[in-house]
């Protein structure tokens, strides 16, 4: 999961990576570092926010605060701007610096370009060099890599590249990145931070941890996911279809599929039936946050079970349909695994006139139909 | 080592008197699966799911000449059992966990290539021989045998897609799941030697998932090492957001890089065919393998 800038430049800092002076603003604008210049950066989780209208230069505090507020609530490439950070803008060369995990060689790639900058896909491929897992082998890795550049501050390049090497491998990263990396005789400073966090290592990384507890509405997904252990995300604030299904894959096919019929999903889920133990909770929480969109028209239910027995799923599925009280639109299941026929017998009583199919092409086709109004 | 398992090979299961192992080892059994012996940390069990259980890994290869395991650990304890495994002499790692850090997954995977081994997972439901043995828990109703070799990311898709062939007499060769994790032990690309070299195999189902770049890689392998059977390929995720991952740490796009047009693009010049919908994919399969039911 990548972090906000703002973030990623905490974790720099305390590795000892020179960061610029800055504040975040989320309301009113406080107190500004310098006497500018000033950027001013939306602080949303994903890449290529410049060219979105993201980030802004500004040369007085009014226009700070003017572009702030036009960026506070807006939304940015799929995410709602709910912070924006403001720093004193750089300036110097640009330089580019990464240092990432490489699935296919279990070690690290190291990658750097003396041309950093928003532009930096488009200036053709970035050297890079592939190197073991460890902060010896990255320096190695990097000393080639710059080995053109002025001698008078290619140290201090190299000495950044160690903090990031040892705070990827320290915080068990998946990229650390540096674009642009402002670099001159005056010493380097981080511009940005890009930096991709493992969710699976979050238990024994209290850092990362506390990071994200104190962003719940922009870290949204990681919160819902280590609160309740399984995995649910909100696609469309205005989807019709709610999904109560099992597994990843299945389950992001089933979005194609919906949305390539015409219809809108309003979220992931994969709601891990093996995990339920004999209690409704879970099913209940995702109808609640389901059926807290007035847009809903329709809720599938897919359940591929390899393991569960479906027959104690329907009965825990027909109790959270029992004690959603806001639920209001139809439901159809389709259920596929042991005990099939039990499940639908137990749905049939709660649930007269629901759709219970092992037959998924059935299934979408009713939701379809449902969500045009058709009988 | 894949495409010569059979229900002669000699399988452990690390873990085996917890609730999944036993629950497991039972299942993997029932399919015929020749499960030898388990290993557990619980004192006092010499016995769980019908067959012996050891001490370690290394007793436990001792007694029964196990060439394969399963890892039933948690997932902050997967690299500590494959390092058991791999140090007992064992030549094929299974691992299930969901949500093995990615650093301990770089570690197991120095690890399993420093041992000459084969390492499936880190997350996977496992992988099977029709007719044969399951290594994992791949739902027996999906299971058929047939010409139709499958590798995938995702377990509950890649079940979609073995029952529906299931349900129409088709079935599958060797079936394994990559799992959905950026780092894992077999790729899509080290798959398709196997499934070349395998005379039950007449063609190859790939289902993928946005992110990383395995499903380029397996085009690019595709070409390279000779096209000998036709590949079919379903991807997921084709309305994933930017920056959002669905599930699986593995299934996250960023800028170009791991879309689905991508992909879909990469495999399509190699010469595979690739269907924006199970039921499609699923219709070609039947119509190409039509002699094939049984």
């Amino acid at each position: 999961m990548l972090l906000i800038e703002a973030d990623g430049k905490a974790l720099f800092a305390d590795h000892g990576i020179p960061v610029p002076e800055g504040v975040i603003v989320t309301d009113a604008v406080p107190e500004l570092p310098g006497d500018g210049p000033w950027v001013v950066k939306a602080q949303v989780p994903v890449g290529g926010r410049g060219k979105a209208g993201g980030v802004v230069l500004c040369a007085s505090r009014a226009d700070v605060a003017t572009a702030a507020a036009a960026m506070l609530g807006r939304r940015l490439k799929g995410h709602t701007i709910d912070a924006c950070l403001v720093e004193q803008a750089t300036v110097g060369q640009e330089r580019y610096i990464s240092i990432m995990v490489d699935p296919a060689s279990y070690g690290l790639r190291v990658m750097y370009s003396a041309q950093g900058g928003v532009e930096i896909e488009q200036s053709g491929p970035v050297e890079g060099r592939l190197c073991a897992p460890h902060p010896g082998a990255v320096a190695d890795a990097l000393a080639d890599l710059i080995a053109d550049e002025p001698a008078a501050w290619r140290g201090q390049v190299a000495a950044i590249g160690k903090s990031l090497a040892s705070l990827l491998i320290e915080k068990e990263l998946a990229l650390a990145e540096i674009n642009p990396l402002f670099v001159g005789d005056t010493g380097c400073v981080a511009g940005d931070a890009k930096v991709v966090i493992d969710l699976n290592a979050v238990d024994r990384q209290p850092r990362i941890a506390s990071l994200i507890a104190a962003r719940p509405a922009i870290y949204v997904d990681a919160c819902r996911k280590l609160a309740e252990g399984f995995d649910y995300v909100e696609l469309d604030p205005d989807g019709e279809i709610g999904l109560v299904t099992t597994g990843a894959g299945l389950s992001m096919m089933l979005i194609d599929e919906l949305t390539a019929r015409g219809a809108k999903p309003l979220n992931f889920c994969d709601i891990r039936t093996g995990q339920m133990r004999g209690s409704p909770a879970r099913l209940i929480r995702v109808l609640e946050w389901i059926t807290s969109r007035s847009s809903l028209k329709a809720v599938l239910v897919n359940i591929f079970a390899g393991i569960t027995d479906l027959g104690e799923f329907a009965g825990l599925l027909a109790a959270a349909i029992k004690a959603s009280r806001s639920l209001h639109v139809p439901v159809v299941a389709r259920l596929v695994g042991r005990n099939a026929a039990e499940a639908r017998r137990i749905l049939g009583e709660a649930q007269p006139g629901m759709l219970v199919t092992e037959d998924l092409e059935e299934a979408l086709a009713r939701v379809d139909a449902i969500v045009r109004g058709l009988p | 080592m894949i495409g010569t398992l059979s229900r002669a090979t000699p399988v452990i299961v690390q873990g085996i008197t917890g609730r999944m192992g036993r629950s497991h080892a039972t299942l993997m059994r029932a399919y015929g699966t020749n499960i030898v012996g388990g290993t557990s940390t619980r004192t006092g069990t010499h016995e769980a799911a019908g067959v012996p259980v050891f001490r370690s890994c290394a007793e436990a290869v001792l007694a029964t000449g196990a060439v394969a395991s399963v890892a039933m650990a948690p997932p902050e304890e997967t690299w500590a059992a494959v390092q058991e495994a791999l140090g007992a002499g064992i030549k094929l790692v299974v691992t299930v966990a969901e949500g093995v850090p990615l650093h301990d997954a770089i570690k197991i995977g120095r690890a399993v290539r420093r041992a000459e081994a084969v390492w499936v997972g880190a997350s996977t439901p496992g992988l099977a021989i029709p007719g044969e043995c399951k290594l994992g828990f791949l739902p027996d109703v999906c299971l058929n045998p047939g010409p139709i070799g499958i590798m995938s990311k995702s377990g509950t898709l890649s079940y979609e897609v073995g029952y529906r062939l299931a349900r129409l007499g088709l079935g599958q060769s060797i079936w394994v799941g990559v799992g959905g994790d950026p780092v894992k032990g077999l790729r899509f690309a080290d798959m398709l030697p196997v499934f070349f070299d395998d005379p039950r195999t007449k063609g190859i189902v790939l289902v993928g998932e946005v992110g990383g770049n395995e499903e380029e890689d397996c085009a690019e392998a595709y070409v390279r090492i000779g096209a000998r059977k036709p590949l079919f390929a379903l991807i997921a995720g084709r309305e994933a957001k930017e920056g959002v991952s669905m599930g699986h740490a593995g299934a996250l796009v960023h800028g170009d890089s791991g879309t689905l047009a991508s992909k879909a693009a990469r495999l399509t010049q190699a010469g595979a065919e690739v269907f924006g919908s199970i039921e499609a994919l699923i219709d070609r399969c039947a119509r190409v393998y039509r002699f094939d039911k049984r």
